[in-house]
């Protein structure tokens, strides 16, 4: 393998390491680019012991999906967000550009 | 036989009214410790390494006694018992060394697929045999003596060739459990299955009655237009169920009693009420029960 | 095979095929294989394993909106079903599903959502621990921080994406008509921490991510400079660092 030049010095890390311990005493707790705090601390529990609605509602019956005859239309805040292939479709069922792995963008 | 020791003497449930804990109630029990009797607990749901399920359920326990009630641990799937579960329980009661610990008598995992829903067994020799095989185990994992919940059911199975009454005394018998008398889970199988409730009552072993459950349900039909009732814990617990639930006390003596209300979770102050109703069944009968003696 | 298993076997598979006729053998006292109430398990296991999903994942069912999502995860656990009775584990596979759950297509991004939230859920439950105490750091000697190697808090976690994802969760997250969210305009890392009891998501600024995956990866902290350093020319170690410790994601550190 070769060899690289380090990009920073032992120096440079100390002094980093030193300036950010005195920063977080200094100023707690805000840092990084931005903060979004989650305010659902207690989440309700998952199990339960509960029936669900009787006996016909979506749950005992399939809707219909088969490949791409899907029937349901997104109603959703998808639509605020602009896909990179084009606007967010409410009824579309647009597949995303072949071999384009989103992904890696 | 009952070779397992009732390790709850320490950590009692009262004979009194007690409430299934809920999330959404954590923060005002704990800034207004209302004088509910206990509190139960899904197993499952404090499963997880740690964080706010710990730490609220941790700081509860300090103020109250507690039940841990297992929904998941397929004590009537005819494969063996998931170990690192029962394991996951042990850890939960070791925890927070609860005054009762129960599960129910269903299944709900089947090759390696947990389906979430209490479901019902046939009642026969073969899956008595398979089920007592799982109770002695749990009972020897957790030194302790479980409590086994009456199922509410929508259907039956040809198979079955005892009624579920000589099932579950038959289980008693053969591994010391106790039993949960779940009093809305008569009335809904009852209906169900057009039996006589009351009788169900009556001809239950109330000796081993260690808990009693009261929650809602819900009115549905079935296929050929006769009554349904589906066990939602979504609404207060009904009147006639509260007739059952007072005769029964009048049989089995103060026994403790949760007010479960799983869907739809109200207001605390609603759980409050339920639970004061109970708890005055339970006072109320409790005097007719020693006068009659 | 026993009389019980195979009961349990036509059970199940009645249960997860809702065309499935109900297993002879099951009756109600009016008639034989009833199918109205055998429903009535059908129904609570889809119900309550979709309504298990739709708590785990808010922001890819707000994005999709209730019937769509409720929808797309009967799919899921139809084919996906939890296999433990835990079911705060159950959900794991859900972002992999979406990408490639073909009427979700047209949203690239959702997969990532997804991901986030499940890393939420991973550290709502993790194991509690206390960060490291600024004092213990105030007693670090300076020119011995390159060597040092990090524990990270069980709860961090990590999601990397090529669009905008915590953007798309915070602003999908918050009550109100969301702002309009350009997908295109680039990738966001994620760092879930939980110092506490409540999670907290940060946007990480570039570099951050492979940082702090090498330091999870047990590199020293020199190490793990020069991995972020490799991968972004501006990436800002001490602005990195200090946010790392702010956020309690820091929870033990030894010299190598």
């Amino acid at each position: 393998m070769e060899s690289k030049t380090r990009k920073m010095t032992s120096l440079a890390i100390a002094s980093a390491f030193a300036a950010s311990v005195a920063a977080v005493g200094a100023t707690p707790a805000v840092a990084a680019d931005d903060m979004v705090k989650c305010y659902g601390i207690a989440k309700k529990g998952e199990n339960d012991c509960k029936a669900g609605p009787g006996t016909s509602c979506s749950g005992s019956s399939t809707v219909d999906y088969q490949g791409n005859a899907w029937k349901l239309v997104k109603k959703g805040t998808c639509t605020q967000v602009s896909t990179p292939f084009g606007p967010g479709s409410l009824t579309c069922l647009a597949t995303r550009p072949t071999g384009q792995n989103y992904q890696c963008g | 036989m009952s070779r397992i020791e009732n390790t709850d003497g320490s950590n009692p449930i009262p004979a009194r009214a007690g409430v299934g804990l809920k999330p959404e109630h954590y923060a005002e029990i704990l800034d207004t410790r209302p004088a509910i009797g206990w509190f139960e607990v899904h197993a499952e749901n404090y499963m997880g390494a740690g964080g706010a399920p710990h730490h609220f359920l941790t700081a509860i326990r300090e103020h109250y006694p507690l039940s841990v009630h297992g929904v998941g641990l397929s004590i009537g799937a005819d494969a063996p018992l998931d170990t690192d579960h029962l394991n996951s329980l042990k850890q939960v009661c070791d925890r927070y060394e609860p005054g009762l610990v129960s599960e129910h008598l269903a299944w709900s995992t089947h090759d390696g697929v947990y389906l979430n829903d209490l479901l019902p067994v046939p009642y026969n020799a073969e899956t008595l045999g398979r089920v007592c095989e799982h109770i002695d185990q749990v009972q020897e994992v957790l030194r302790r003596r479980m409590l086994l919940e009456n199922p509410s059911t929508y259907i039956r199975f040809d198979g079955s060739e005892m009624s579920e009454l000589d099932f579950l005394a038959a289980i008693v018998g053969r591994t010391g459990c106790g039993l949960l008398l779940d009093v809305n889970n008569v009335q809904v199988s009852a209906t169900n299955h057009a039996y006589d409730a009351v009788a169900y009552i009556d001809a239950f072993p109330h000796q081993h009655v260690g808990e009693i459950h009261l929650g809602g349900h819900a009115d549905d039909e079935g296929d050929d237009g006769e009554p349904l009732l589906i066990d939602d814990h979504g609404s207060a617990v009904a009147d006639i169920v509260w007739n059952l639930y007072a005769h029964t006390i009048s049989r089995c003596g103060p026994v403790p009693t949760l007010i479960e209300w799983d869907n739809d979770v109200p207001a605390w102050a609603v759980l409050m009420d339920e639970a004061a109703r109970a708890d005055i069944v339970l006072s109320e009968t409790s005097v007719q029960h020693v006068a009659a003696e | 095979m026993s009389r019980l298993s195979d009961t349990q076997t036509g059970f199940a598979h009645a249960v997860f095929n809702a065309d499935a006729a109900v297993p002879e053998g099951i009756v109600s006292h009016l008639r034989r294989q009833p199918r109205k109430r055998f429903g009535v398990y059908r129904n609570n296991v889809y119900v309550s394993l979709i309504s298990v999903l739709e708590g785990r994942f808010p922001v890819v069912s707000r994005l999709l909106g209730e019937d769509f999502f409720k929808a797309t995860a009967r799919v899921f656990v139809e084919h996906h079903p939890p296999t433990s009775p835990v079911l705060m584990r159950y959900g794991g596979g859900f972002s992999e599903f979406l990408e490639t759950f073909e009427p979700v297509a047209d949203l690239p991004w959702l997969a990532d959502v997804a991901r986030l939230e499940w890393a939420w859920n991973l550290a709502y439950h993790a194991a509690d621990k206390d960060p490291v105490a600024p004092e213990a750091l105030a007693a670090i000697e300076p020119a011995s921080a390159g060597s040092l190697v990090f524990e990270l808090h069980p709860a961090v976690q990590l999601v990397r994406s090529a669009f905008p994802v915590v953007s798309i969760w915070s602003e999908h997250s918050k009550d109100g008509e969301p702002e309009h969210i350009d997908a295109g305009a680039g990738g966001e890392d994620g760092l879930i921490v939980r110092p506490g009891i409540a999670v907290e998501v940060r946007h990480l600024p570039r570099g951050g991510a492979a940082f702090i995956s090498a330091l999870a990866g047990g590199k020293t902290l020199g190490e793990a400079a020069e991995v972020a350093l490799d991968e972004e020319a501006s990436f800002d170690l001490q602005a990195n660092l200090a946010g790392l410790i702010a956020s309690g994601a820091i929870a033990g550190l030894r010299p190598a």
